[in-house]
């Protein structure tokens, strides 16, 4: 059984109308996704709520039916039929739309916020009633449905807005829309319904009216601000359906504006400029409610998924399948390792979950009881857990597969570090002997020995001192050679001060066969590619000297590309071993320690080819 | 004849400065580090500095480096740098441009004092000197076609101690031959190799030395 989690970093979702189920990894929101068992209560709320809502969509076309009504009663509406089809289209559009909003989400309160904004629009068509009371009552929240639009499209995809600024534009402009119309009723000039009407002012109401629309219409473009701003703030590009529903919002704002601005300014076509932007105002929620369908349309997509699953992709497709089946390009996938404690990506390399303030959403996914994989995605999939969920358990076998390929890649890249640290540290411990020898024993040697030269300047008139102090000169003048052989062997001191062409050239001097030595190095390289390539290069051209019956060799070594490249090749009688003896598995295992790789090409009677390629990255 | 000498072994710097001393040689200055010598050559310009290959800090290249500096800013001051293992390489980098006033010669060479102190005095005279491994080292090198296999085993002979440096007199002294002799040798040698003859002792040692290495 696949399970999927939400970032413990968000809320516990209210309600149990997901199956929740005790939470492993921190405090956050568990979802089953397959062996759905849910409660008897969850049964329970599902039918009450289903009831809820047929009742506020029977409400809503009730209301609806209700300013049809009105607008034919009425002595004051124009062209009624119109008026009262247009705002019924965008109180419709908001009640219904909510209804399928909060069914579908019901911890979302973005549907009661749209139910909502659709019975207000219906409460100001009362203002058509020729009855004092309802009139009143309709008239003051003549402009209240712009902002409450503007509330719902800056609340979207929760409910809630987000931080104190959108909270505070949001309480002004409900302020504004309510304050203002009741200042403007007290001053008069609504005719002789108005309940409120205290005084008779009809410039300091205009005055007040052009304040208002003008207000109404700045809160209006904020909002589009504010939303062009959070989609700036997402630094992935944007899952495009949700783009789609805020480029809609947006629209409806600036036909608010457009609309608000058109009475100040007198403008000519009003009513023209009024029907377009009540048919735009009730297309958004339709919009929102398409892409909330689509959510649901697209678990076809996990079928795809699945099938392109049955085809078994390598874990590197795996990302790709994802990313199409929940349409979210940025899609990444972050495997955890339990033994590193850490996620890594599929080259195991380990990665950093993105945190709260990234604007990235995380979704980790469970198997068999065990933490498998983490989903980083755009934070609008946290408003299509099903899809969240559908995809997870689809593709649970194949994370598990991608998680044990990214645990082998990280314990493999472990044990070639370490093998690199044993071969760095060997070879620092070799240095360090070396120096002991050079400074130590042979220094001393040399010291005596010159000594005993001395002494034979000295004795110059006794030929028996004079033979045995040069016998003993000759005995260390043969230790000293011995101990130069060891100490080489030990470690090639050349190459650590002089540089790999240096000690090179020597080798060739003393190569057993005529050879041709190419070296083409700029500077010099990381000491123990340095070294490895003189080992490369020495033992080679031992084996060249002890197996290999050349008339002449050739040794290239070549610095490309950040690698090093060492090539020795002779015209011997080839089918050199490269498992049983002749150094070459220890000149390998030194190469691959390094990330390298050694090459013996030997066929019998063709020559034998070395070819070692070092990466030295700086 | 003043000397400076850098080694870093406190037990062989003092082992020179006294054998110096006992054959004739001032010694004005007997160093640990590259620096000081570097220095002391400054202010002092003696007539040539000893140079163990190996000085701290790094114990790499210091030596070889000094050597180098004071090969290019100091060239009437003889350089002779010891070390315990001998690079081809380094041999030819230190007579690079020039073969006069500079040797290069095994730590090991010391003990044989008369040797080494007429190592000394050629190098401060503006002689060469490159050790017998060296020149053995390239003698020995196989080559296609191998001119040398042309020589005798005597004008091979004479050819090794030409490329060590030796004067035509010296080389008839180290023979016991007679100085008309090791000429005749000379230039047989020059034209089985096709080298151009004549120059000066310092300046054949390089020419010896490019032919062998090519």
């Amino acid at each position: 059984m696949a399970r999927i989690r939400a970032d413990p970093q968000r809320k516990r979702p209210r309600g149990s109308a997901c199956a929740v189920t005790a939470v492993q990894y921190g405090a956050g929101r568990t979802v089953s996704t397959s062996g759905l068992v849910e409660g008897v209560d969850a049964a329970a709320v599902r039918a009450r709520r289903s009831s809820v809502s047929w009742a506020i969509a029977l409400a809503g076309c009730a209301a609806a039916a209700c300013s049809v009504a009105m607008a034919h009663l009425s002595d004051h509406v124009p062209a009624p039929h119109l008026q009262s089809t247009l705002i019924n289209w965008i109180t419709l559009s908001y009640i219904l739309s909510g209804v399928v909003a909060w069914w579908r989400r019901p911890q979302s309160r973005f549907g009661p916020l749209l139910i909502a904004a659709g019975f207000v629009n219906f409460l100001t068509t009362l203002s058509w009633v020729s009855v004092d009371l309802p009139y009143t009552f309709g008239q003051a929240l003549d402009l209240l449905p712009p902002v409450l639009f503007l509330h719902v499209f800056l609340a979207f995809p929760t409910g809630r807005l987000q931080g104190r600024f959108e909270r505070r534009l949001v309480a002004t402009a409900y302020l504004t829309a309510i304050g203002l119309e009741l200042t403007r009723m007290l001053l008069g000039g609504f005719g002789p319904h108005n309940l409120l009407e205290v005084t008779s002012r009809p410039d300091a109401a205009a005055v007040a009216l052009r304040v208002q629309l003008i207000a109404i219409s700045a809160f209006a473009l904020t909002g589009i601000g504010v939303l062009a701003l959070r989609r700036r703030g997402a630094a992935r590009p944007v899952r495009p359906f949700p783009a789609l529903i805020v480029e809609s919002f947006a629209l409806v704002l600036v036909m608010i504006a457009v609309l608000l601005m058109s009475v100040v300014l007198a403008l000519p076509g009003f009513a023209t400029i009024q029907r377009v932007t009540f048919v735009v105002v009730g297309i958004a929620p339709v919009v929102f409610l398409i892409g909330l369908l689509r959510a649901r349309l697209a678990r076809s997509t996990v079928g795809e998924l699945l099938v392109e699953l049955r085809a078994d992709p390598g874990p590197a497709d795996l990302r790709d399948a994802l990313a199409r089946a929940l349409r979210d390009p940025s899609l990444a996938l972050a495997y955890w390792l339990p033994q590193f404690g850490s996620y890594a990506d599929l080259r195991g390399w380990p990665v950093e979950l993105p945190g709260r303030a990234s604007g990235r959403a995380t979704t980790l996914i469970d198997r068999d009881g065990a933490h498998v994989a983490a989903l980083v995605h755009h934070p609008s999939l946290d408003d299509e857990p099903e899809l969240l969920e559908a995809v997870g358990a689809a593709a649970g076998i194949a994370l598990e597969n991608g998680r044990l390929h990214s645990e082998l890649r990280a314990r493999l890249e472990e044990l070639t570090e370490s093998r690199v640290r044993v071969i760095e540290a060997g070879q620092k411990e070799r240095q360090r002997l070396e120096r002991d020898l050079h400074d130590g024993a042979q220094q001393r040697l040399v010291a005596l020995s010159l000594e005993l030269g001395r002494l034979e300047e000295r004795l110059r008139d006794d030929p028996e001192a004079i033979m045995r102090l040069g016998e003993a000169r000759r005995e260390i003048a043969t230790s000293l050679e011995e101990l130069r052989d060891i100490a080489r062997g030990i470690h090639p001191a050349v190459v650590s001060a002089h540089g790999l062409p240096v000690a090179l050239e020597s080798l060739a001097a003393r190569a057993p066969v005529p050879l041709c030595l190419t070296v083409a190095l700029e500077g010099r390289l990381p000491e123990r590619v340095e070294v490895a390539a003189y080992y490369v290069v020495c033992e080679s051209l031992s084996n060249v000297g002890k197996h290999a019956h050349a008339t002449s060799a050739s040794v290239e070594v070549a610095g490309e590309d950040w690698r090093l490249v060492v090539e020795v090749v002779d015209d011997g009688v080839g089918g050199a071993d490269t498992d049983r003896g002749s150094g070459l598995r220890g000149l390998a295992d030194r190469v691959e320690a390094l990330g390298g790789r050694l090459q013996v090409w030997s066929p019998q009677g063709g020559g034998t080819r070395v070819r070692a390629e070092i990466p030295c990255a700086p | 004849m003043r000397a400076v000498i850098a080694e870093d072994s406190v037990l062989l710097r003092e082992g020179l400065v006294r054998l110096l001393s006992e054959t004739g040689l001032e010694v004005i200055g007997a160093f640990e580090s590259a620096d000081d010598l570097l220095r002391r050559v400054r202010s002092e310009s003696p007539d040539i500095a000893i140079v163990d290959i190996r000085l701290p800090p790094t114990h790499s290249d210091e030596g070889l480096r000094a050597a180098l500096e004071i090969r290019a800013s100091h060239p009437s001051v003889g350089v002779l740098v010891l070390s315990q293992y001998l690079e081809v390489a380094l041999a030819m980098t230190l007579l690079a441009y020039s073969a006069e006033g500079v040797g290069y010669l095994l730590k090991d060479r010391i003990s044989d004092v008369r040797d080494f102190i007429d190592a000394v005095r050629r190098v401060a005279d503006g002689g060469s000197v490159v050790d017998p491994v060296i020149v053995s080292t390239l003698l020995s090198r196989r080559r296609r076609d191998d001119p040398l296999a042309e020589l005798t085993p005597r004008e091979r002979e004479v050819l090794e101690l030409m490329a060590e440096g030796r004067s035509n007199q010296g080389i008839a002294d180290k023979l016991v031959i007679t100085l008309r002799a090791t000429e005749k040798y000379v230039s047989t040698i020059f034209g089985k190799l096709g080298l151009p003859s004549g120059g000066s002792d310092s300046r054949r040692v390089l020419a010896v030395l490019l032919y062998l290495r090519s």
